[in-house]
């Protein structure tokens, strides 16, 4: 940026792609002072999200979530446990946040992204947090065995926003989840009850049906990007990278703020850029909510 | 809530393991006995392919043969790591990993050594690698959901990658593997299959040049055996490179619209 | 309403804070932050040439490596360094020493609540220490919510875990200007009333939240007087000796 006047005068001649690559920030600044960005979104509106549900067979639960390029998928396999002796009739959740090679080009076998951890600890956190899931129901004798729940999700294409895209895979995948009717054997193990021996194992039966969880108070969030006076709504990873400061949101179904997120950034949140993010949150919640309750409506009729 | 520090109970699957003692899904003197998915002895798959998976990569392909689901990235060419030397032409670097929920019991979700020097061997024949000198072009694979047969669907995906990033290639690599059951050979077979088999076999070729980049055979064969089975992997090799090849086109022609 | 403290102090009260600088010989700048029983290490060494892959040559780079007290680092402690990095990053001037890195090192030494507030808190020190060119200072503080929506500062590791949410808030240091004060001014709040660093643990509503940012906002204030008069003294000296 060591030519003040130059970008202006070339605008006219360089071509929009050079442009783009040469000078990022005047680039997304002459955008954002037209209120719009350059895929053509408004700076408030999230991009176009679908959820799939059950993608992967061989798991107890299930689900691909896409916003715009960023794909997450999630799956939960159920495991059996003996609960800790401080919770004997709790389950456990475990959560894992995978970003492989095929995700980005800048993680590398071997090299696995920094970002990994951090997102896998948030997630937890967000997840304990909001008390959407009754560990308690995750129990199934108690102090001998209990659900051990193993949430992976793994990251296809990272192109932004990659708390968000997570949160809602591993969300919808919760809601996805069919816990398997399983009955106590000779041995004092679990085991699933298969259609054929289901008959004869019945006195034993700690899990008589196929169960779903109860989920209560489902968080939803929405990352910001914050530059100069402008909140960009779920960012793009290029807008990730050239705007730095994002503040991420997570709000429960009952309003409740989950976690406020802002790990540094060289823009300041004042007191109104918060309350304008959180805005953005509650409208971008209820769109949330709606394409998680389609999806799941599409799986009963199928 | 997930996992207290240093606490990591011990977990096992509640899924029946006694099943695993070895289960007659076929008979060793029969001929007509079904596969488990109903498919004649001959027939593969139906397969479904798609480019353009991963907007991140230069090029991406994704590939669901029944229940093996498999997801490839093509990176670069790109600046070799540093400490590699000079070198006149490309260097091709594979890698092919599982996700922990791809096999029944859960996995680790590393990668898998074996299968990515494999993929590296049957790619590195077709490539043009002079035409990216002192460059890497990087080929990740990531095994979504493993229902067997995972590396020729690695490999076939692979390729198909490759040609959307536009790496040069002699030809499509296409790769179909075949097990032996007893007196039968069954192609494309599934996890089951495979863990009951007494031998297998896998080719990796270009069809149009009828070149053949690697071929694996493994356990117990008989000559005229190994004949049959690597006509019949050829034959499916050409008729999967017909449903590549239109994938490819139908890609292009849909962008161009 | 008032809620008892185990140890005796009323809701806004602060653990006595201490702090001292250059305490490491071979480290480039080092502090050591004390907030009642917690307390951490940090040394800084750089800037040293070159940057690591994937980051900017054109800036200044920060690596933060998070030693904890015992054991291997897991997650937490990568989420820790993460959240220190972004922070001095937006403290420090970057473009000032382009294409190099400086290493900052975590060390903590006791951990009784308010862990990740007592690193910001050292790790800026630190930085003071070694000369690295800084916009402003950052003073973080821990605020934690009872389930009467009564807030305290800087709780204990007991208060911690027993309470329903807690907020851990980075905030700019006040400056002394020669500026009108309107001109300080952004958006009509004080400069030092926006946030750098936000985390959250637990559920609260969005008012509580609001109100933990007044709170957090009034303490640093008072805290950063403190981390100024620790670090005038030194600087006066450090001239005289130069001079």
């Amino acid at each position: 940026m060591g030519l003040p006047d130059a970008p202006g005068d070339l605008s006219s001649e360089v071509d929009v792609d050079a442009f783009r690559r040469l000078f990022p920030l005047r680039f997304y600044e002459r955008h954002l002072t037209e209120s719009i960005r350059p895929d053509g979104r408004p700076l408030g509106r999230a991009r176009d999200t679908t959820i799939a549900l059950g993608a992967v067979a061989s798991a107890e639960g299930s689900a691909l979530a896409k916003i715009g390029s960023t794909t997450m998928l999630a799956a939960i396999k159920m495991e059996v446990m003996t609960p800790s002796m401080d919770s004997p009739d709790e389950g456990c959740i475990a959560i894992d946040f995978h970003m492989p090679p095929i995700c980005s080009p800048i993680v590398r076998p071997g090299r696995p992204a920094e970002i990994a951890p951090v997102v896998s600890k948030q997630l937890s956190d967000t997840i304990s947090s909001s008390g959407m899931i009754n560990l308690k129901e995750l129990s199934l004798v108690s102090g001998k065995a209990a659900w051990m729940a193993y949430l992976d999700i793994y990251c296809l294409d990272a192109d932004g926003a990659l708390f968000d895209a997570a949160l809602l895979s591993a969300v919808a995948a919760f809601s996805h989840l069919q816990i398997p009717a399983v009955s106590l054997n000779d041995d004092g193990k679990i085991v699933v009850v298969s259609e054929e021996n289901g008959g004869k194992l019945e006195k034993d039966a700690v899990n008589k049906e196929r169960m779903k969880l109860t989920l209560k108070s489902i968080p939803f969030s929405l990352t910001c990007v914050l530059h100069k006076n402008y909140i960009l709504a779920d960012p793009t990873a290029e807008e990730e990278s050239i705007m730095e400061t994002v503040v991420t949101v997570v709000l429960d179904s009952s309003s409740q703020l989950v976690s406020l997120y802002k790990p540094g950034g060289p823009v300041l949140a004042y007191t109104s850029a918060i309350q304008d993010c959180v805005a953005l949150t509650r409208q971008r919640m209820k769109e949330l909510q709606k394409i998680l309750d389609e999806a799941n409506s599409g799986m009963e009729v199928d | 809530m997930a996992g207290k520090p240093g606490t990591t109970p011990t977990t096992y699957s509640p899924s029946p393991t006694n099943q695993k003692i070895r289960r007659p899904i076929f008979n060793e003197n029969e001929v007509d006995w079904v596969r488990p998915d109903g498919r004649g002895f001959h027939q593969c798959r139906p397969a479904f392919f798609r480019t353009g998976a991963v907007n991140a990569a230069s090029g991406s392909a994704y590939a669901e043969f029944g229940n093996t689901k498999v997801i490839v990235s093509v990176f670069g060419p790109r600046e070799s790591k540093k400490a590699m030397m000079y070198s006149d032409i490309g260097r091709l670097n594979c890698s092919v990993s599982y996700t922990t929920f791809a096999t029944p019991a859960r996995g680790q979700g590393s990668e898998h050594k074996d299968f990515s020097s494999m993929l590296h061997k049957s790619l590195e024949g077709a490539i043009i690698l002079e035409t990216f000198p002192k460059t890497t072009v990087d080929v990740f694979a990531l095994v979504l959901e493993s229902g067997g047969s995972d590396l020729p669907v690695v490999i076939s995906c692979a390729s198909l990658a490759l040609a959307d990033a536009g790496i040069l290639m002699h030809d499509l690599v296409a790769s179909v593997s075949l097990s032996c059951l007893g007196k039968n050979l069954v192609i494309d077979p599934i996890l089951e299959e495979e863990s009951y088999q007494d031998g297998g076999l896998l080719i990796t070729c270009m069809p149009s040049r009828y070149e053949v980049t690697q071929l694996t055979v493994t356990g117990e064969w008989s000559t005229p055996k190994i004949n049959e089975g690597m006509q019949l992997c050829l034959d499916a090799c050409s008729k999967l490179a017909k449903i590549m090849r239109s994938c490819l086109k139908e890609a292009t022609s849909t962008s161009q619209e | 309403m008032e809620i008892d403290r185990l140890d005796g102090r009323k809701a806004n009260q602060l653990r006595p804070l201490a702090c001292s600088r250059n305490i490491l010989n071979r480290a480039h700048g080092s502090a050591s932050w004390t907030q009642g029983d917690t307390k951490v290490l940090v040394a800084v060494y750089g800037p040293k040439a070159g940057t690591k892959k994937n980051e900017n040559p054109e800036k200044a780079c920060i690596e933060v490596i998070w030693k904890p007290k015992s054991g291997q680092i897991g997650k937490l402690e990568r989420e820790y360094e993460m959240i220190v990095k972004r922070t001095l990053q937006s403290i420090c001037i970057l473009n000032i020493n382009p294409n190099t890195t400086t290493s900052v090192i975590v060390q903590v030494i006791n951990d009784d609540g308010a862990l990740l507030p007592c690193a910001i808190n050292a790790a800026c020190a630190a930085l003071v220490d070694a000369g690295i060119p800084l916009k402003h200072l950052a003073v973080a503080i821990c605020c934690c919510l009872a389930d009467s929506g009564y807030i305290i500062l800087d709780p204990t590791k007991l208060e911690e875990q027993s309470m329903k949410a807690y907020a851990y808030l980075v905030f700019p240091n006040s400056i002394l200007s020669v500026r009108p004060e309107g001109s300080l001014k952004v958006q009509g709040e004080p400069r030092e009333h926006g946030v750098i660093t936000s985390g959250t643990q637990g559920a609260m509503s969005v008012d509580d939240y609001l109100n933990c940012l007044e709170r957090g906002r009034a303490a640093t204030a008072k805290m950063s007087t403190v981390l100024r008069r620790n670090l005038q003294p030194q600087i006066a000296s450090e001239l005289s000796k130069a001079g």
